[in-house]
C-alpha cells in the first residue's frame, strides 16, 4: 500500500504545534502588554468641548493652576472649573472668538455677549460644559489630591508636563503598582510646599538659590548643606515626616 | 512557650448559677439553634450531597459556553467616554468631593432631636446629633432613619383631589374657599412656635385646632408638660413608662451620665462608685429598653400598674390601695408568701425613694391611665422632687381627636384639614365614619395612606429636610428646621401651606414664605430682629437662652377602684408603640422596617407576644417549640431530611404559630411569638403594620392597586393591631381570649443568627455583695477572669519586640509587624448605658451604605447589619449557694421559684467587627482581601474579594456579612426576583441611591463586607489634619524646607476629635472611640493601654494607663486580642428588695 501521507506531512505536527505555540505566546504577550493600564491609559487624549490650551494658560500666561482647579488642595477632587470661572476673564478676552463658542453657550450669549433669550422673551439658562474625563480613578479608589498636594507632591508627578500639552493626555499609567512606587519612594518626587504648583521646578536650580542646611543631621552630615536633589527628597521626607501608607484602606474603602 | 490545649468550653464553677438565652430553642435546646451554632455560614447556602453533583456539571458547561461567548464580547471593548460636569456657576460655599454640614432639627412628638445634617453636592446623606444643642442627646433610631425617608420613591409626589391629579392654583382656590369658621386642623404633637402663632391666626378666623397621634397619651393636664432632669435623680421609680425608648423624657445622655456613678468620663480611679449611681424601679408588662436597664423590675399585667401604683401611694400614705391578694400572687408566682414578698417589695421601694427625697423620681407611661399618673405626681409632690417640674406648653392646648369627631358629627366643623404624621383613618377606631361627614376634607402628608385616599384632597408634604420651621426641643429651646435641598417630589411645608390658608402666597423660585414666617417667630421669641442674631441661630440650629416657662400642675387626687385581675380566660392586651416603625407612619422605611425589634428582634413584621407561661396554659408553648425548625447537620453522603423550608425553596426559616385573639368583640389572626419577661395573662401586640396587603392574609387591611396606602416596603408587612383598638381601650383592653389554630406563619428573627460560641460574652456584676462574689470592689476586680478566661493561659503576642525570644535580627523580621507611631484606633463599649436601641445599627447603615436584603433572606440569616444587635435573657434558674447548686436529698436541683425564673434580666450587647490584632480571619484570605493596616484596623478591600467566605467562616465573632445577592442593585423586596439575577427587577426608582456615603463603596454581590471603625471618618480626618501642617508651614513665615514636621505633635488627630457613626449617634455615649495611644483620650480611660501593641509602639515613653476594671475581650481566650473591648454592666440592686440576691449575675455563659 502506498503512503496514503504525502512525505511533507511528517512535519505537520510540529509545524501546528510551533505556530499555535507561537500564537498562544503572542496571545500572552499582547494581553500583558496591550491590556495594563500602561497601554491602555498613557496618551489617552480625547477631544474636548471647547479646545482648552493648557500651554498657552500655563506655559505663555504663567496661570496657577489653582486658578481654575480652585480646591484641589482643599477637597479630594480637583475640581474642574465652572463656566463662570472662564467667564471671569473671556468676558472680555478673546470677546467673539470662535474657540469659545462652547462657553458662550454655557453662558447663554450670542457672539457679542448679548444673554439669549427664547421666543417668549424669557432670559435662557444655559447649559453646563460637558468636559471629557481624561484621568479616571475606579469608584472603589479614594484617592484625595490635598493629602498628596499640601505635603510637597506637584501636579506634574502624575499629571505629566501639563503646561507644555496643547490637549491634555494621560501621561502617567496610574496604575496601583505606579502608584505604590512612588509611596515606596516618595523622596523622588518631594518638592518644597512653596514649588508644588511650580510645573518648571528644578531642584538643582533651586538648590543653587537656597541654601539648604541639614541641621539635624538627616541625609547628609549635620550643619551641611544639600547640593543633591536626591538628597534634598530624602531630606524632605524625613525633616517632614512623610510615611505614606501602603495598607489597602488608605486609598479602598 | 506553654502549650495551648484546645478544650470545648464548660461552664466555669461557680458560674453555672446563671442560665442565660436568647431564644425558646436555645432555651430548650432545640436541635436547630445547634446546627446555627456548628454551621459555617447562614441556612441554605450549603448544598445537598445530590444538588453539589448536579451543579458541578452544570458548572462546567456553563462555563464552557460562557468561556467561547467571551470572545465575542471582547470586539467592543474600548474606552467608554465620561463627562466631568462642573457648574455653570459656582455655588457659594460648595466645593466638590467636601461635605458640608448645616444644623437642624427633627420634630418628633413632645420634642425635637437637634441634628447636624451632613450635606454632598446638596444631598443630605446623613444625620448627626448637634452637640452644641442643651438638649442634645444623641439620635434614635427613627431619627437616622429620617433621612431614607426624604429620598424614599413611595412619598407621595401630586396633589390629588378625588384621586385625580390637581394643579397647585386648584388647590389655592379650594383652601381660599373654605370656612375657616367650620375648619379644623389636626396637627402632630410635636410642639413649633411658627405654626403655632400661624394656627392661632386661623383660629381667630374662627377654626378649630386638634392635636393628634396614635399613641400619645392623654396629659393630666391640658397644657402642661413636664420636665425631667435626669442629672437630679438618683431613685427613679417608672410606672410603664419607657422613657429612653418608645415614651421617650427628659435627656437620655444624662440618665446614662447618672448610671455611671461619677465615672461617664472613666475618669474615676475606683470606677463606678455605688453611692453616686442611680437605681431605677421599672413596673411594666413587656420587656422595654428601659426595663432591660432597670435594677428590680416587676411585671405586671397593663392594668395592674395603676394597682401597684396604688400599693405605693398607700405606703407613702397618699391614699391608694393595697392590693389583692390574687394580685400579689399574681405579681408572684411561686412565692412562699406573695403577700410578704410584695409587701417587702413596696416597702422597700418606698423607703429608697422617701430616702433619696428630693433626688427622687417617680414616672407615669404617657398612655397609662389617669390614676397612674396622679399617683405618681402624688409621690412626687410629696418628696418634694427636684428631678421633675411643670411647664406651660402652647401645644397641649388644642382639643383632641375626640372632640373633633363630636363636632363633625354635630356639624359644628364641617371641613378637616389633617396635618399629623398619623394615620386617624387606618389608627383611630371608628374615625373614618366621623369623617364621612366632612363636606371637605384635606390631607397634608409624606405619604398617600389610608387617611389621605379618605380625604377629598391630598396635598404632598415636604420633608423636614426640605422645610423651613421650627420646633421646640423638650426643655422648650427654640430650634430651626432649615432646607438642606428643594422639595424633591415637590412637596408643601407645613408653614408654607398655613401661610396660604392664611391668604398668602405658596413658595415660588426664590420666594419662601415659610422662612419669612419663621424669622418673624424667631424675632417675636428672642426679640432679636437683626439679621446677626438670625444668622447666629441658624448656624447653631438654635436660639439660646429660649425656654418653655414654669407651671404650675393640678393634679387632682386620684381616684382609684381596682379592676378585676385579668386571668386566663380574661388576657388584657396592650396596644404597644412598636420599637422600628412607632404608629405606623414608618411602615414605607426599609432601615427601619428591617432592624430588628430590640426585644424580640422580630423584622418585617408585628406579632403578639406573651409570657411562657401564659404560653404554657394556653397549649402554645409546645406548638412554638415543635416549629423550631429541624433539620439535622448536612453530613456528606447521608440523605438529608428537609424539613419546612422558607418560603423562597431555600434554607429553613422560623415559623410561629398562629393565634386568634378576640378583644373587644373583634377578632384578629396574628403569629404569637415567647416573650421571656413578659407579664402573665396578658399579650404585647405592636401596632402600625397591616396597613396594607395583597397576599390574602388575614388581619391586614387589603390592598387596593387604586388607592395604595402603603409603598413597595410596607406592603404585605405584619397585621393591624389597631383593627382591635377601640377609644375606649387606647392603650390596653381587658377581656381579651386566645385561641390557637394549626395555621403558622413564616416569620425573619434575627435571634439565633450569627450566635457566638463562647464564654461570658455579656457580663454583669452587681453593688451588692453577692455570696461567692465578693463586694462590688472584689467583683470588679474580677471581671476580667469570668467565664473561660479564668483559667486561660496567658496570651502570647506575635508582635516580636526587640531583645525578645523570637525577635529576628533581620530587618524584614523587624518589619514584619508594620505598626503606626502616631495612631492606633481602639473602641470600648460599656454594656452599663448600652439600651440596645439600634441607633448605632441604623446610623452605620447610613454612613456605610449597608443594603437591606428583605424579610425572606433576613429569614435565612443573611441581614447585612454591620452591627449585631445581641440580647440575652438570664436568669436564675437553680438554687445556688456558695458557688454551688443546691441539691435536695435525692440529688435534684432544686428550682427557684417561678417569680425569680420567669423575670429574667435582659442584657444587649452590640457587636461588630471587633479588628482583632491577630485576626483569624486575615490569615485564610486566599487574595488578601483582608489585611491589617498600621493602625490596627482588620481593613476590607472589596475590588479584591472574590467570595470565598473563607474569613466569614473563621471570624469567633460572626461580625463577617456577605452579599450574597446584589442587594443594592435588584429589589429584594419583590418575591423571588433575587433569584432572577440578571432578569430580576432593579431597585425602585434612582433617588435612593442619592442617600449614598460618596466617600464608601457599594457593595456588589459575592463581596464579604463588615466594620472598619468607619475608616473613611479616620482617613479624612488625617488629610485635614495635613492640611492643618501646610497651614502652620505658610504662617510660620519660614521657607516650607525649613520647618520641621513632628509626626506625633503634628500629624496625629486632634484628640477624641473623630467619631464613628455608631459612637455619635448613640443616645446614651456607651460607644468610646480614639487614638490608643494617647493616655488621655476617653477610649484609653475607658479601656487602659495595656496592649502588647501599645507597649511596643511606645517603647521606653510607654506609661501604663489600666483603665476600667470593668473592661473586658469578647473571647478573650482565644487570643484573638480585639481592640473593640466591652465594659460591663453594673446593676445597682437595693439589697432590701426581695430579688436582690438575684441581680447583677447575667453574665452570659451560653454554650
Amino acid at each position: 500500500m502506498a503512503n496514503f501521507f504525502p512525505r511533507w506531512t511528517n512535519l505537520l505536527p510540529l509545524k501546528v504545534a510551533v505556530c499555535l505555540g507561537a500564537l498562544g505566546a503572542g496571545v500572552v504577550a499582547g494581553i500583558t502588554y496591550y491590556a495594563t493600564p500602561e497601554a491602555q491609559r498613557v496618551g489617552y487624549q480625547p477631544t474636548q468641548p471647547i479646545h482648552f490650551d493648557h500651554s498657552i494658560h500655563v506655559g505663555q500666561n504663567g496661570m496657577d493652576c489653582r486658578y481654575c482647579h480652585s480646591f484641589v488642595e482643599h477637597s479630594g477632587h480637583a475640581n474642574v472649573p465652572s463656566a463662570n470661572t472662564c467667564w471671569n476673564c473671556h468676558e472680555h478676552v478673546k470677546k467673539g472668538s470662535p474657540k469659545l463658542a462652547g462657553l458662550r453657550s454655557a453662558m447663554a450669549v450670542d457672539e457679542n455677549h448679548v444673554p439669549l433669550k427664547d421666543s417668549a422673551g424669557n432670559l435662557l439658562k444655559g447649559e453646563p460644559i460637558q468636559w471629557v474625563r481624561v484621568h479616571k480613578a475606579p469608584d472603589y479608589v479614594y484617592f484625595n489630591h490635598s493629602a498628596h498636594l499640601n505635603r510637597g507632591i506637584s501636579c506634574i508627578s502624575c499629571h505629566g508636563d501639563v503646561q507644555n500639552m496643547e490637549k491634555v493626555h494621560h501621561a502617567e499609567s496610574h496604575s496601583m503598582g505606579w502608584c505604590l512606587d512612588c509611596h515606596r519612594a516618595p523622596e523622588k518626587h518631594l518638592r518644597p510646599l512653596e514649588e508644588v504648583y511650580n510645573l518648571d521646578y528644578d531642584p538643582i536650580e533651586y538648590l543653587k538659590e537656597n541654601a539648604v542646611i541639614d541641621s539635624e543631621g538627616l541625609i547628609v552630615g549635620k550643619g551641611e548643606q544639600i547640593t543633591e536633589p536626591e538628597q534634598f527628597g530624602k531630606f524632605l521626607r524625613a525633616h517632614w515626616g512623610v510615611q505614606p501608607k501602603e495598607s489597602c484602606a488608605t486609598c479602598h474603602r | 512557650m506553654s502549650k495551648r490545649v484546645w478544650n470545648p468550653p464548660v461552664t466555669p464553677s461557680g458560674e453555672e448559677a446563671t442560665t442565660a438565652w436568647r431564644s425558646v430553642g436555645e432555651k430548650e435546646g432545640s436541635k436547630s439553634f445547634r446546627n446555627v451554632l456548628e454551621r459555617e455560614f447562614p441556612q441554605g447556602d450549603a448544598l445537598t450531597e445530590e444538588e453539589q453533583g448536579v451543579s458541578r456539571r452544570n458548572f462546567t458547561k456553563l462555563m464552557g459556553a460562557s468561556t467561547a461567548l467571551a470572545g465575542l464580547g471582547l470586539v467592543s471593548c474600548r474606552r467608554p467616554e465620561s463627562y466631568i460636569v462642573p457648574y455653570k456657576k459656582a455655588p457659594e460655599w460648595i466645593i466638590p468631593g467636601k461635605p458640608l454640614f448645616y444644623a437642624s432639627t427633627r420634630p418628633v412628638a413632645g420634642g425635637a432631636v437637634p441634628l447636624v445634617v451632613t450635606t454632598h453636592e446638596g444631598r443630605p446623606t446623613k444625620l448627626e446629633p448637634n452637640p452644641d444643642h442643651p438638649d442634645s442627646a444623641g439620635t434614635c433610631a427613627q431619627t437616622q432613619a429620617s433621612v431614607l425617608d426624604l429620598y424614599s420613591p413611595s412619598r407621595s409626589q401630586k396633589i390629588l383631589k378625588a384621586g385625580k391629579e390637581a394643579t397647585q392654583s386648584e388647590l389655592k382656590e379650594a383652601l381660599a374657599a373654605l370656612d375657616l369658621s367650620k375648619t379644623a386642623l389636626v396637627f402632630g404633637e410635636d410642639d413649633s412656635p411658627t405654626r403655632n402663632r400661624l394656627a392661632k391666626g386661623l383660629a381667630g378666623k374662627g377654626a378649630t385646632l386638634i392635636s393628634y397621634e396614635a399613641v400619645s397619651g392623654e396629659p393630666l393636664q391640658k397644657g402642661i408638660s413636664h420636665l425631667v432632669d435626669f442629672s437630679k435623680a438618683s431613685r427613679i421609680l417608672s410606672l410603664d413608662c419607657d422613657f429612653l425608648s418608645t415614651d421617650p423624657v427628659g435627656n437620655s445622655r444624662e440618665y446614662s451620665k447618672k448610671r455611671q456613678g461619677g465615672n461617664a468620663e472613666y475618669d474615676q480611679k475606683d470606677d463606678v462608685d455605688a453611692d453616686k449611681m442611680n437605681r431605677l424601679y421599672q413596673v411594666e408588662t413587656q420587656f422595654s429598653l428601659t426595663g432591660g436597664l432597670a435594677d428590680h423590675r416587676l411585671r405586671v399585667a397593663p392594668s395592674r400598674v395603676a394597682v401597684v401604683a396604688a400599693a405605693i401611694a398607700q405606703a407613702f400614705g397618699l391614699g391608694g390601695a393595697d392590693a389583692s391578694a390574687e394580685d400579689k400572687e399574681a405579681f408572684f408566682p411561686g412565692a412562699d408568701d406573695a403577700a410578704k414578698t410584695f409587701k417587702e417589695w413596696v416597702e422597700a421601694c418606698k423607703a429608697d425613694l422617701e430616702k433619696a427625697g428630693a433626688n427622687a423620681l417617680v414616672l407615669a407611661g404617657s398612655r397609662q391611665s389617669k390614676e397612674v399618673k396622679q399617683f405618681a405626681a402624688a409621690i412626687n409632690a410629696k418628696l418634694k422632687s427636684t428631678a421633675i417640674k411643670p411647664v406651660k406648653t402652647d401645644l397641649g392646648q388644642y382639643g383632641s381627636l375626640a372632640d373633633l369627631t363630636a363636632k363633625l358629627e354635630s356639624g359644628e366643623v364641617k371641613n378637616v384639614i389633617f396635618m399629623t404624621p398619623s394615620n386617624p383613618v387606618f389608627d383611630a377606631d371608628g374615625f373614618a365614619a366621623a369623617l364621612d361627614k366632612a363636606e371637605v376634607s384635606i390631607h397634608w402628608g409624606l405619604r398617600n395612606d389610608a387617611t389621605s385616599w379618605a380625604c377629598d384632597w391630598h396635598v404632598p408634604a415636604a420633608h423636614y429636610l426640605e422645610s423651613w420651621s421650627d420646633a421646640r426641643s423638650e426643655t422648650g429651646v427654640l430650634s430651626l428646621i432649615q432646607p438642606l435641598i428643594l422639595p424633591l417630589y415637590g412637596g408643601i411645608t407645613e408653614i408654607d401651606f398655613l401661610h396660604v390658608l392664611g391668604g398668602g402666597n405658596f413658595a415660588k423660585g426664590e420666594f419662601f414664605p415659610a422662612m419669612g414666617e419663621v424669622k418673624t417667630t424667631f424675632a417675636e421669641i428672642t426679640g432679636k430682629s437683626d439679621d446677626e442674631s438670625w444668622r447666629v441661630a441658624l448656624m447653631e440650629g438654635f436660639a439660646a437662652d429660649t425656654s418653655y416657662s414654669a407651671g404650675q400642675l393640678d393634679a387632682g387626687s386620684p381616684t382609684f377602684t381596682a379592676s378585676p385581675a385579668p386571668s386566663i380566660e380574661n388576657l388584657e392586651v396592650v396596644f404597644a408603640t412598636d420599637a422600628s416603625i412607632l404608629d405606623g407612619r414608618f411602615i414605607d422605611n426599609a432601615w427601619l422596617q428591617e432592624s430588628p425589634d430590640p426585644i424580640t428582634k422580630l423584622t418585617w413584621d408585628n406579632a403578639a407576644q406573651i409570657s411562657p407561661q401564659t404560653a404554657k396554659d394556653l397549649g402554645i408553648y409546645e406548638r412554638v417549640v415543635s416549629l423550631e425548625p429541624n433539620t439535622p447537620l448536612m453530613k456528606v453522603g447521608g440523605k438529608v431530611k428537609v424539613s419546612k423550608r422558607y418560603e423562597t425553596g431555600e434554607g429553613e426559616g422560623n415559623h410561629s404559630p398562629m393565634i386568634l385573639l378576640k378583644v373587644n368583640e373583634r377578632e384578629l389572626k396574628v403569629p404569637v411569638l415567647i416573650a421571656y419577661g413578659h407579664a402573665d395573662n396578658a399579650i404585647t401586640l405592636p401596632v402600625g403594620y397591616g396597613q396594607a396587603a395583597d397576599d390574602e392574609r388575614a388581619g391586614s387591611v387589603a390592598f387596593d392597586q387604586k388607592t395604595p396606602a402603603v409603598g413597595h416596603v410596607g406592603k404585605n408587612t405584619g397585621f393591624n393591631a389597631y383593627h382591635l383598638r377601640t377609644l375606649e381601650t387606647p392603650y390596653f383592653a381587658t377581656g381579651a381570649k386566645i385561641e390557637t389554630t394549626d395555621e403558622d406563619y413564616p416569620v425573619a428573627l434575627t435571634q439565633e443568627h450569627n450566635s457566638m460560641y463562647g464564654r461570658a460574652i455579656a457580663r454583669e456584676i452587681s453593688t451588692d455583695t453577692l455570696k461567692g462574689k465578693g463586694t462590688f470592689a472584689e467583683q470588679k476586680k474580677k471581671v476580667k477572669k469570668q467565664g473561660m478566661d479564668s483559667h486561660a493561659p496567658p496570651n502570647i503576642s506575635l508582635y516580636k519586640p526587640e531583645g525578645s525570644d523570637n525577635w529576628s535580627k533581620t530587618e524584614l523580621a523587624a518589619k514584619t509587624h508594620l505598626a503606626d507611631e502616631v495612631h492606633q484606633w481602639g473602641m470600648a463599649i460599656d454594656l452599663n448605658t448600652c439600651t440596645g436601641c439600634n441607633a448605632c445599627l441604623v446610623a452605620c447603615q447610613a454612613e456605610n451604605n449597608i443594603p437591606v436584603v428583605g424579610k425572606d433572606q433576613v429569614a435565612m440569616g443573611r441581614e447585612m447589619h454591620w452591627i449585631r444587635m445581641d440580647r440575652y435573657f438570664a436568669s436564675q434558674e437553680y438554687k445556688y449557694e456558695g458557688g454551688h447548686k443546691v441539691k435536695d436529698e435525692s440529688g435534684n436541683k432544686i428550682e427557684n421559684p417561678a417569680w425569680v425564673t420567669q423575670n429574667p434580666e435582659s442584657i444587649p450587647q452590640p457587636v461588630a467587627c471587633v479588628q482583632c490584632e491577630m485576626a483569624p480571619c486575615e490569615t485564610v484570605c486566599p487574595v488578601n482581601a483582608t489585611v491589617h493596616t498600621e493602625e490596627g484596623l482588620n481593613s476590607m478591600a472589596y475590588n479584591r474579594c472574590i467570595g470565598t467566605r473563607y474569613c466569614a467562616n473563621n471570624c469567633p465573632y460572626k461580625a463577617r456579612r456577605f452579599n450574597f445577592f446584589d442587594y443594592n442593585k435588584r429589589n429584594p423586596l419583590i418575591k423571588g426576583n433575587l433569584y432572577k439575577g440578571p432578569l430580576g427587577e432593579k431597585q425602585v426608582g434612582e433617588a435612593p441611591s442619592l442617600q449614598r456615603n460618596p466617600n464608601v463603596t457599594v457593595r456588589m454581590r459575592g463581596v464579604m463586607e463588615k466594620c472598619t471603625y468607619c475608616v473613611q471618618r479616620l482617613e479624612s480626618a488625617k488629610i485635614k489634619q495635613k492640611q492643618q501642617v501646610k497651614v502652620n508651614t505658610y504662617s510660620s513665615g519660614k521657607k516650607s524646607y525649613e520647618v520641621k514636621v513632628d509626626r506625633i505633635a503634628d500629624l496625629r488627630v486632634k484628640k477624641d476629635s473623630v467619631k464613628t457613626a455608631c459612637q455619635d449617634a448613640c443616645p446614651t455615649s456607651a460607644i468610646s472611640f480614639g487614638n490608643l495611644l494617647e493616655n488621655d483620650s476617653k477610649v484609653v480611660r475607658a479601656k487602659g493601654n495595656v496592649l502588647d501593641s501599645v507597649k511596643i509602639i511606645k517603647g521606653d515613653d510607654y506609661e501604663e494607663v489600666p483603665g476600667s476594671p470593668r473592661n473586658y475581650d469578647l473571647l478573650q481566650y482565644i487570643n484573638t486580642r480585639p481592640r473593640t473591648s466591652y465594659l460591663a454592666r453594673v446593676k445597682n440592686p437595693n439589697p432590701d428588695m426581695p430579688d436582690s440576691k438575684y441581680l447583677g449575675q447575667a453574665t452570659i455563659n451560653i454554650h
